[in-house]
């Protein structure tokens, strides 16, 4: 019975205290947890061909990177699940990689279904990969219905002519800002910035799953939502 | 494009898909093309639900809900729970790219009072149905406990029936099975598409007779699944299994022809352009090698929009339906197949009514009336007839390879024969399902 207690009293304050109600697993909704274990969420790659989709795949996979630029090294391998602690729930990211589909065509509506979220790529030596953005995002608008938008730019350990600058960003940003939930600058090849990007991610996307799992909780529907007995009253006052 | 690979497949329908995955695990290197934008080819789900009044030259005059719930099928079909194409979808891994559910329920109609009556699958069920008479059940029972304990490798199991020699006339007799029982077991269990069966060896009806039953022992309810989004999910599952294995796609290629040497050999293929992908050989549906095929029947089907559920389904969300060709006097069955958007196919409150039969008539639509009369109210109606193919070329010197159309068939059962059977023509080989890596284990989790 503490645990129910606990939780009720987050209830309370959801709105602020968003974070302590994520480092308290028991605060998890009972539904989510029975039903589906910990909880799972998939995020698809997404972007041009050659912007290093698959090198970001790889760092989640095994924190490897290789410059041999053939398939063989991820053949037969196109997702990855790994956990994730935040606080102290356990949740679990799914990575999906485009298996090299979008070389040639348009990749299938098959690949957004379900996805929580998408990681669009860009090569920030290369405004072309960038300019391409929008289309990415209406595309994923259109397949994934609700899933958050992470930006990602690669090769940040480059220097080229052909550089993303900061006005660039700026006009993407005033275009798009509203529906990007987080904005990363990595290198696969000298591996940073990925670790603390997945991890943001996994943050970003389990805080607004618990929010909506908040809210309906909190919803009543007169006549089936059960009413406050004098026993739970009581117990609140107390507290 | 203007490379040499060992194999270019032209369509992306569900059998060209899973042969291209096939192909790509093998270590082929294919070109996989199809002259649409999308995926599917025939066995494509159309979305927006406005693309669907297009694809049937149809003008849009009312809504139904949002148009991008709609997922709309062009050739219906379940599978069957324990049926091949669920076991290769297991072995491949395919499996990971989709979410199944149970279809709800399974029914047959019987003409002498005009309705339908849920399939009695098991003796339980059998002795409870109103289907039958009291003293038919016990035979029905009997029978279903002999296919229960049949057992091919052991003649003491067939009770006097031999699986080759016996007929399957013969073992309804045995068992006194009265016409309306042979009709629902031969066509509502064991899914025949007429009586041709009933003249050939029992061990088929046996097979497919537990193959429903096996299949309705795994997930309960019926033994059919149906995929989330709808069955243009699965092509795009198989495409990128052959896309992680290497393989290349291109869709949106419209006029592409296969090009053939002195000797009638396919080398390669040449896209709008004249732009030439060499190959050692072709695999395509008949849509792209007309030539080499021939029409062996028409198959007529009916896509019905509902905003109510089929009566005397116990509103469910999901059924088949199947009305045995006995029960209304023609040769082949008709078959209604019924989707919501339970299975995201629809936008809410609204059905989506597959009616089909093979053609056998002059009026295709009029055959299929007592079908529809099952539906009651339909909003809208999409009718087509199309011709079933099959190839006059075998490939074995042309090295163009050709699967058949979709037939009328409800479930996978002869799509995955044909697939099977098109796979050794090009490799003269059975297809090796251990040769499909699983990548569970690999996914560092």
């Amino acid at each position: 019975m503490p645990r129910l207690k606990l939780k009720k009293k987050k209830k309370g304050k959801a709105v602020n205290g968003r974070k302590q109600e994520l480092e308290e697993p028991s605060s998890l909704p009972p539904s989510l947890r029975m039903a589906s274990g910990v909880p799972n969420y998939k995020i698809i790659l997404c972007g041009e061909y050659g912007v290093g989709k698959s090198s970001i795949f790889r760092r989640f996979l095994n924190n490897t990177f290789t410059t041999e630029n053939s398939k063989k090294s991820t053949i037969g391998l196109d997702q990855c699940t790994r956990p994730f602690t935040i606080g102290k729930a356990e949740v679990k990211l799914t990575l999906w990689d485009t298996g090299g589909m979008e070389r040639m065509s348009f990749i299938g509506s098959s690949y957004y279904r379900g996805a929580h979220a998408a990681l669009l790529c860009y090569n920030s030596n290369n405004k072309e990969t960038f300019s391409i953005l929008s289309q990415y995002i209406l595309d994923i608008v259109m397949n994934a219905e609700g899933a958050k938008i992470f930006l990602c730019g690669n090769f940040a350990d480059g220097e080229g002519k052909d550089k993303v600058e900061e006005a660039d960003m700026d006009t993407f940003m005033s275009e798009c800002e509203d529906v990007l939930s987080g904005v990363y600058d990595v290198s696969c090849k000298d591996n940073w910035g990925l670790q603390e990007m997945f991890e943001d991610m996994a943050k970003v996307l389990h805080t607004d799953a618990m929010n909506r799992a908040t809210i309906r909780r909190d919803l009543i529907r007169p006549g089936e939502t059960p009413e406050l007995d004098e026993e739970t009253q009581g117990k609140k006052r107390c507290c | 494009m203007d490379e040499k690979y060992d194999v270019i497949v032209l369509g992306t329908g569900l059998k060209e898909c899973i042969l291209s995955g096939m192909l790509s695990v093998d270590g082929k290197k294919v070109l996989h093309m199809d002259r649409n934008k999308y995926y599917g080819g025939d066995s494509a789900s159309l979305t927006p639900l406005v693309d669907v009044f297009t694809h049937f030259n149809k003008p849009k005059t009312k809504e139904y809900g949002r148009e991008r719930d709609w997922n709309v099928d062009l050739i219906p079909k379940f599978l069957m729970a324990n049926g091949q194409l669920v076991k290769l979808l297991v072995h491949t891994g395919v499996t990971r790219y989709l979410e199944f559910k149970s279809v709800e329920g399974s029914y047959v109609y019987k003409d002498k009072d005009k309705k339908i009556y849920k399939v009695p699958a098991d003796e339980r069920e059998a002795l409870g149905s109103s289907l039958m008479g009291i003293f038919e059940k016990r035979r029905f029972r009997n029978f279903l406990q002999f296919v229960q304990e049949y057992n091919e490798e052991d003649p003491s199991t067939w009770k006097g029936m031999d699986p080759n020699q016996s007929t399957a006339a013969q073992l309804f007799e045995k068992h006194g099975l009265d016409d309306n029982t042979r009709d629902f077991t031969g066509h509502a269990i064991a899914l025949y598409l007429n009586d041709n069966y009933m003249a050939g060896p029992c061990k088929d009806l046996i097979r497919r007779c537990r193959l429903y039953s096996d299949s309705l022992a795994r997930y309960g309810k019926s033994p059919y699944l149906y995929p989330l989004y709808g069955l243009g999910e699965l092509p795009q599952g198989f495409a990128r299994l052959s896309a992680i294995y290497g393989g290349t796609y291109m869709l949106d290629k419209p006029n592409c022809e296969i090009v053939y040497d002195e000797t009638g050999k396919a080398i390669g293929v040449k896209d709008a352009e004249g732009v030439m992908a060499q190959c050692d050989a072709v695999v395509c549906d008949p849509s792209y090698a007309k030539e080499k095929c021939k029409v062996i029947g028409k198959v007529v089907r009916a896509i019905c929009i509902l905003n109510h559920p089929v009566n005397n389904t116990k509103d469910a969300a999901s059924v088949q339906i199947i009305l045995p060709q006995g029960q209304i006097k023609r040769k082949d069955d008709i078959y209604v197949c019924v989707v919501s958007d339970a299975h995201q196919v629809c936008a809410k409150g609204f059905y989506l009514a597959i009616v089909s039969t093979t053609v056998e008539t002059g009026n295709p639509e009029a055959e299929l009336q007592p079908g529809l009369d099952l539906l009651g109210a339909i909003e809208e109606k999409f009718v087509v007839v199309s011709d079933l193919m099959e190839p006059t070329d075998d490939g074995s010197t042309s090295k163009v390879f050709i699967t058949n159309s979709y037939d009328a068939t409800t479930h996978f059962e002869t799509t995955c024969d044909d697939v099977v059977k098109t796979y050794k023509r090009i490799t003269g080989q059975d297809f090796d399902f251990s040769k499909v890596k699983h990548t569970d284990e690999s996914t560092g989790n």
